[in-house]
């Protein structure tokens, strides 16, 4: 299970793998979120706020990086970064989750979004689901 | 895998235009054309910017040729410095060709004093600019917007920062669009979208966006400066920002809801960052309205930070600082329907410009009567340390691009690569001591900005100027900056 930072011109560029599905989606909100706040998802915190997003979508690409969006989405309405997450549900084409997180007055990154671009969730030979995620800076 | 594009498969067709021809791949309904010299060509084979172009070479009704400009770098989905048009009513409308940050744009306000009356109150201006503009990563600002408010804004454009005392009526004929597409609905912006803009107002964010105090340090055409109102010497401020996340959201709503309707109008793409639909469809004319809605919220974001910046003007000059004028005002992230010459015949198109200026010439009716026969101004902010440019739009920029032309210097290192390389605190004592003070809410920022990220802004402007879509005016140096 692991998550990697590349260097993407103006962008970043994040590798994740997990051994599940559900680990994959994690990794990815974890991340995201140590973008947002370098090392704020390594450890627990006060819990000012509570969000449930529950979203569907075409196939597995889709929705993590609509998951995703929805939870950037979410920390720049409230100031607050999620770092811990709860998967209710996961099934075919669909999530629900439950996400925890603490008011920041400032987030060390300021993202515009999560692309699609070269996104693509699939299992790979040693059978770990992996993506790779740009982020528009 | 599709295959990369290689030097050799683009043909020189003049000097500064070279060609992917359409047969380069079967998908491809049109050439792909890039702007560049060859030492630029040279530069961009290496990333995948070309490939991208290819790729916007297959969106439907595209006409004529998909267009890189010589600040090109590789973005996703679209190059950053793209630009495509399609055919108006039914050709594609791609939120991907305008990009996260719609309308993100810059705009230049001159003032009455020159740099050597003034050089010794350079360091409390910047640090005045830095008080009054607020800057940095999600920061809030001084204006919290109601429901109503925001939608009036969205509707209104620059127009609502006049009305409401953030701005100034004489600003509005000197803005692009005169600052207000009249075709936003703010009912088609997303409660999502219109809470992460409602305390952003008058904000610059982070990333590449700044206010810079600049001098005019030369001036290559002086009948057109002397339109522009610019003289040697004389200090001006520029200011880039775009619609924050309130943009940035509705971007991310419309590329959803076009993948999910790619299927039901048959279209197929190589990049989902692509994703589009037909401008008259239900979710083209959706995403148009709402896209024009947040143009506006940009154009009004840049009023009301000229309102902070001529307030600290104001704070740090007194009376004898004279106004700020606004010289102009222009989007590069931005849709607009336009009408073209293809092979002789009339069209009327989608022009997507995905960090592209918009670069008309003389004689077009929208400019104001003192620019009427130098053209439309252009302005093509540098990095920080190095300089940025004064341009004017010429007739043949319409042949040729689309009436478009570069936006900036373009990026060369990563981010990661550019914090690797720059010690902050090191280059911004560098900078000061070249008599240049930065203002920045944190180090990381001032590193990822630093000149060495980005290619030379005088080998693109020298680009655009001899293939003739723009002319060099001036050349403006900068003497402070506030960055997030």
């Amino acid at each position: 299970m692991s998550i990697e930072y590349l260097s993407h011109t103006a962008d970043i560029k994040m590798l994740i793998n997990a051994e599940t599905l559900e680990g994959l989606f994690k990794n990815g909100v974890k991340g995201m979120c140590n973008i947002l706040k370098e090392g704020f998802c390594e450890s627990s915190h006060k819990i000012d706020t509570k969000v449930m997003i529950e979203i569907a979508a075409t196939d597995n690409t889709s929705l993590l990086i609509d998951f995703l969006s929805d939870i950037l989405a979410q920390s720049y309405i409230e100031n607050v970064v999620f770092w811990d997450i709860e998967i209710i549900e996961l099934i075919e084409y669909k999530i629900r989750a439950k996400l925890s997180g603490t008011q920041v007055e400032t987030f060390d990154e300021e993202i515009k979004a999560v692309t699609y671009h070269e996104a693509n969730v699939s299992r790979n030979d040693e059978g770990f689901w992996c993506t790779s995620i740009i982020f528009d800076i | 895998m599709k295959k990369k594009v290689k030097k050799a498969d683009l043909n020189k067709l003049k000097d500064y235009l070279w060609e992917i021809p359409k047969s380069f791949r079967e998908d491809m309904r049109v050439p792909a054309r890039a702007l560049a010299s060859e030492s630029i060509v040279d530069d961009i084979i290496e990333d995948r910017s070309l490939n991208q172009l290819v790729n916007v070479a297959t969106l439907p009704g595209i006409l004529k040729a998909s267009f890189v400009m010589p600040d090109v770098h590789e973005g996703y989905g679209f190059p950053i410095g793209g630009v495509a048009a399609t055919s108006y009513p039914n050709g594609a409308i791609s939120p991907g060709g305008i990009g996260y940050d719609i309308n993100c744009g810059v705009r230049l306000l001159i003032s009455d004093l020159q740099y050597e009356d003034v050089k010794h109150k350079m360091e409390a201006l910047s640090k005045e600019m830095y008080a009054q503009i607020p800057s940095g990563m999600g920061k809030g600002g001084q204006i919290t917007l109601t429901e109503n408010q925001i939608n009036q804004v969205l509707t209104k454009g620059a127009e609502w920062a006049v009305e409401n005392g953030y701005g100034k009526k004489e600003d509005l004929e000197y803005m692009e669009s005169h600052g207000k597409l009249t075709e936003a609905n703010p009912s088609l912006v997303s409660d999502f979208a219109k809470k992460r803009g409602r305390n952003q107002l008058g904000t610059i964010g982070s990333g590449n966006h700044f206010v810079e105090v600049d001098y005019v340090e030369d001036i290559y055409n002086s009948e057109i400066a002397k339109a522009y109102n610019l003289k040697k010497g004389q200090i001006v401020i520029l200011i880039h920002t775009g619609s924050r996340g309130l943009g940035h959201q509705i971007a991310t709503d419309y590329i959803r809801i076009m993948m999910n309707a790619m299927p039901k109008y048959n279209i197929e793409l190589p990049d989902r960052e692509l994703a589009c639909v037909p401008f008259n469809s239900e979710e083209g004319q959706n995403y148009f309205k709402a896209m024009c809605a947040a143009a506006n919220y940009a154009w009004c974001n840049r009023e009301v930070i000229s309102w902070e910046a001529r307030k600290a003007w104001k704070n740090i000059f007194g009376d004898e600082g004279g106004e700020l004028k606004l010289l102009y005002d222009i989007a590069h992230n931005i849709a607009k329907i336009e009408d073209y010459i293809i092979d002789t015949k009339k069209h009327k198109v989608i022009v997507h410009r995905k960090g592209a200026t918009r670069a008309f010439g003389p004689g077009f009716e929208e400019l104001p009567k003192d620019y009427m026969s130098a053209g439309q101004p252009v302005i093509i902010p540098g990095s920080m340390g190095t300089c940025s440019y004064v341009l004017a739009g010429t007739a043949k920029s319409k042949d040729l691009t689309f009436g478009s032309c570069c936006h900036g210097a373009g990026r060369r290192l990563s981010r990661r690569a550019a914090k690797k390389l720059v010690n902050a605190p090191v280059l911004k004592e560098e900078l000061r001591a070249q008599g240049i003070f930065v203002e920045s809410g944190s180090f990381k920022g001032i590193a990822e900005e630093a000149p060495l990220a980005y290619k030379d802004v005088n080998l693109v402007v020298e680009t655009v100027q001899n293939s003739g879509i723009a002319k060099k005016v001036a050349k403006l140096r900068p003497l402070a900056v506030v960055k997030g």
